[in-house]
């Protein structure tokens, strides 16, 4: 059994590694874009948000917003991505027997491995120009990097499973990040004025709450957690409900779909 | 023992969507449409065990279910019915090329290959110049894998399959593709295996190679196990029944009695129309009609032909043509010295050319037939290449048609007693 289980973890191990490699092959800056990307959208929000409507308040906002943006960039890609990662590698699932989740872990694995740099470099950055607010409940920020990353996993395996039949999801769910953009906190936080009256929905959205959350630990504590924003108990659990439920359905249909992969493609 | 590979009552079915009704606005406005299909059974009850050390060859003809039994023994497809037990790792090699990823290198591809075939990066790097040797690619190993011929490609991707340390191996269709040096190669590999012990299960089309390595074959036709048995036995079963398919997809193609045109070429039958060909049919030494003929036996061309309004000079020819076209012989009833008289209008006539022993070897064939008029070569009908028969011969002959020498040998004079060379000069 754990013979099978190093197998595995080998071939996950190699195909991230291929797929980091792929994502910046042949591009002269390489790397560099995955840091490009997001601070260019940091550069535009931050005019509009701070200079131009100065809806942006709060301790260290610029920290705020980069974190926002770097959490996002990582949500938005890693599930834009895996999407289409059964169905690209169909030669492969047509050809060879192993666990087909395997193919998605990877993908998001390659994707983890670039986003934990990017939050490095961004807290590097902060610590240099003194917006971070680092203490012992920082450490809560690695319970929230989990949680993210389970619903990153759970987003994966369901779009990407259904994706192999119904090749309109990609589309819809592009459309669905897009439209999540506004609603995940990033670029104003939930205990700001403009969202008083819709903060018992915006909170419900596991982005938001993630987001949120990671701020109050390392950015400033003047960021409530959501939890105290949501106030009712039942209310607190829905976004980490819906952050299993993701897992869960995801695991349940990918398992589902899986025998017939090699025969769809 | 138990055996390496247990196969029990297995079948596979799929359904092919009539319609492919997988996206989703078909699925919100059509919500209750259930989704027609149209079942196909590509393999029905197989069973068979593969003891362990075991060489089967698989063989059949395209689309009867080998490449689908191969993929369910390596666990790519889930049998509908039907279990199938694999006891030991296994080493999947199938189609052509084994998912490489064109945008990588050949070095970085054989380490996420080989990663699919449980080899750790450790293993890979001591066995990688085996790897690129055997496949020939020293040249290439740090170029990506979308500059290599499907060649190349092919023999890469088996290189790195060969190293996996499996017990059972599954290949389809390896010979297809490379050169005859790396035949050999493959077919070292194969030995190497079979002194080894392992099971190895080949698909092929190369009856060469499965009479020679394999312990065992394996003919399956439109999704059944027709024979299982000893190779020799299964290949010229699986000759036999070649020769016989092909008799179904005859070019000449007769409808109620008649010879049908080849619909793809209306060129095939022209003529003024007075005399016209009814059918032809072959006929074998039984006297059974028939389109497989076995070099050295009889054949007999029976022609019925009906008159339109009377002619008074009828020539029947025929000729006979390689599959590609090129004619290999012809005589008429002018050359042959026979005359042919025709009948009045509204009758019939029947003619037959008599081959007492076919000469011809071993591959399709076609005839032509034609009736016209010796005078001015006027066609009254002619059908160009339109019945395709095969003959079938196993001597080993090459060639088109039978030389019909006959050698003897008896004691030669010793070279000395010969005037030599420089005692003439």
């Amino acid at each position: 059994m754990s013979a099978a289980l190093a197998r595995n973890v080998n071939l996950t191990r190699e195909l991230a590694l291929t797929q980091f490699k792929l994502k910046y092959a042949g591009s002269a800056l390489g790397y560099v874009w995955s840091l490009v990307k997001p601070m260019m959208l940091f550069g535009v929000l931050y005019v509009i948000f701070e200079r131009l409507m100065h809806t942006g308040t709060g301790e260290n906002f610029p920290m705020q917003l980069l974190l926002g943006i770097v959490v996002w960039t990582f949500f938005a890609e890693t599930t834009g991505a895996a999407v289409s990662v059964v169905a690209s590698n169909g030669s492969l699932i047509k050809k060879a027997s192993f666990p087909r989740p395997i193919l998605v872990i990877a993908a998001t694995v390659a994707s983890s491995m670039s986003f934990l740099i990017n939050v490095v470099l961004v807290m590097v950055v902060g610590i240099a120009f003194q917006q971070m607010q680092l203490g012992w409940h920082s450490l809560l920020a690695i319970p929230l990097l989990v949680e993210l990353y389970v619903l990153v996993i759970g987003l994966s395996l369901f779009l990407s499973a259904l994706f192999v039949f119904y090749r309109d999801l990609g589309h819809i769910w592009e459309i669905s990040v897009q439209m999540l953009f506004w609603g995940s906190a990033i670029f104003f936080t939930l205990s700001g004025p403009t969202v008083a009256k819709y903060v018992k929905i915006i909170g419900l959205n596991p982005m938001a709450q993630i987001i949120e959350d990671l701020r109050h630990a390392l950015v400033t504590t003047t960021v409530p957690w959501t939890a105290s924003l949501l106030e009712d108990q039942w209310l607190i659990i829905v976004p980490f409900a819906l952050v299993g439920i993701s897992l869960a359905l995801g695991m349940f249909v990918f398992r589902r779909l899986e025998p017939r992969f090699a025969e769809y493609l | 023992m138990t055996p390496a590979i247990s196969v029990a009552s297995v079948s596979k079915r799929f359904r092919v969507p009539l319609d492919r009704s997988n996206t989703l606005k078909y699925r919100m406005v059509h919500p209750r449409s259930t989704s027609k299909y149209q079942d196909f059974f590509a393999l029905q009850d197989i069973n068979f065990d593969i003891p362990a050390g075991e060489f089967t060859g698989i063989v059949g003809h395209n689309g009867c279910g080998k490449s689908t039994l191969l993929k369910i023994l390596a666990g790519i497809y889930k049998p509908t019915s039907g279990s199938v037990t694999i006891n030991g790792p296994v080493s999947p090699f199938l189609e052509l090329g084994v998912g490489f990823n064109p945008e990588l290198t050949a070095r970085e591809n054989v380490f996420v290959n080989g990663a699919v075939l449980g080899l750790t990066r450790g293993e890979l790097t001591r066995r990688f110049d085996d790897i690129i040797g055997f496949a020939g690619l020293e040249e290439k190993v740090d170029q990506k894998v979308k500059t290599f011929s499907s060649g190349q490609e092919v023999r890469l991707a088996f290189s790195v399959a060969i190293q996996a340390n499996a017990d059972i191996l599954l290949m389809d269709e390896v010979l297809a593709v490379g050169d005859a040096q790396f035949q050999a190669k493959c077919f070292d590999i194969f030995a190497q295996h079979k002194r080894a012990g392992k099971t190895v299960v080949l698909v092929t089309h190369d009856l060469g190679a499965v009479e020679q390595y394999c312990d065992r074959a394996i003919l399956l036709d439109h999704g059944h196990i027709i024979n299982d048995g000893a190779p020799g036995e299964v290949t010229a079963h699986y000759r036999r029944m070649v020769g016989e398919a092909s008799d179904a997809a005859a070019l000449a193609i007769k409808h109620g009695g008649r010879i049908a045109l080849d619909p793809a070429n209306p060129e095939s039958r022209w003529g003024s129309g007075e005399v016209r060909v009814r059918d032809v049919t072959l006929v074998n030494d039984s006297g059974e009609e028939h389109h497989t003929f076995t070099s050295g036996h009889p054949m007999t061309v029976a022609v019925n032909v009906d008159v339109a309004s009377q002619v008074n000079d009828l020539i029947c020819g025929i000729s006979l043509h390689r599959a590609d076209g090129y004619t290999l012989a012809g005589t008429n009833t002018f050359i042959c010295k026979v005359p042919v008289k025709c009948p009045p209008a509204g009758q019939a006539m029947h003619l037959e050319y008599v081959i007492p022993e076919l000469t011809l070897l071993g591959g399709s064939y076609r005839l032509s037939i034609g009736l016209s008029s010796g005078a001015d070569a006027h066609h009254y009908d002619k059908l160009d290449q339109l019945v395709e028969f095969r003959v079938v011969d196993e001597s080993g002959r090459i060639g088109v048609f039978e030389l019909g020498g006959a050698w003897t040998i008896s004691a030669g004079k010793p070279a000395a007693a010969l005037p030599s060379a420089e005692a003439t000069a």
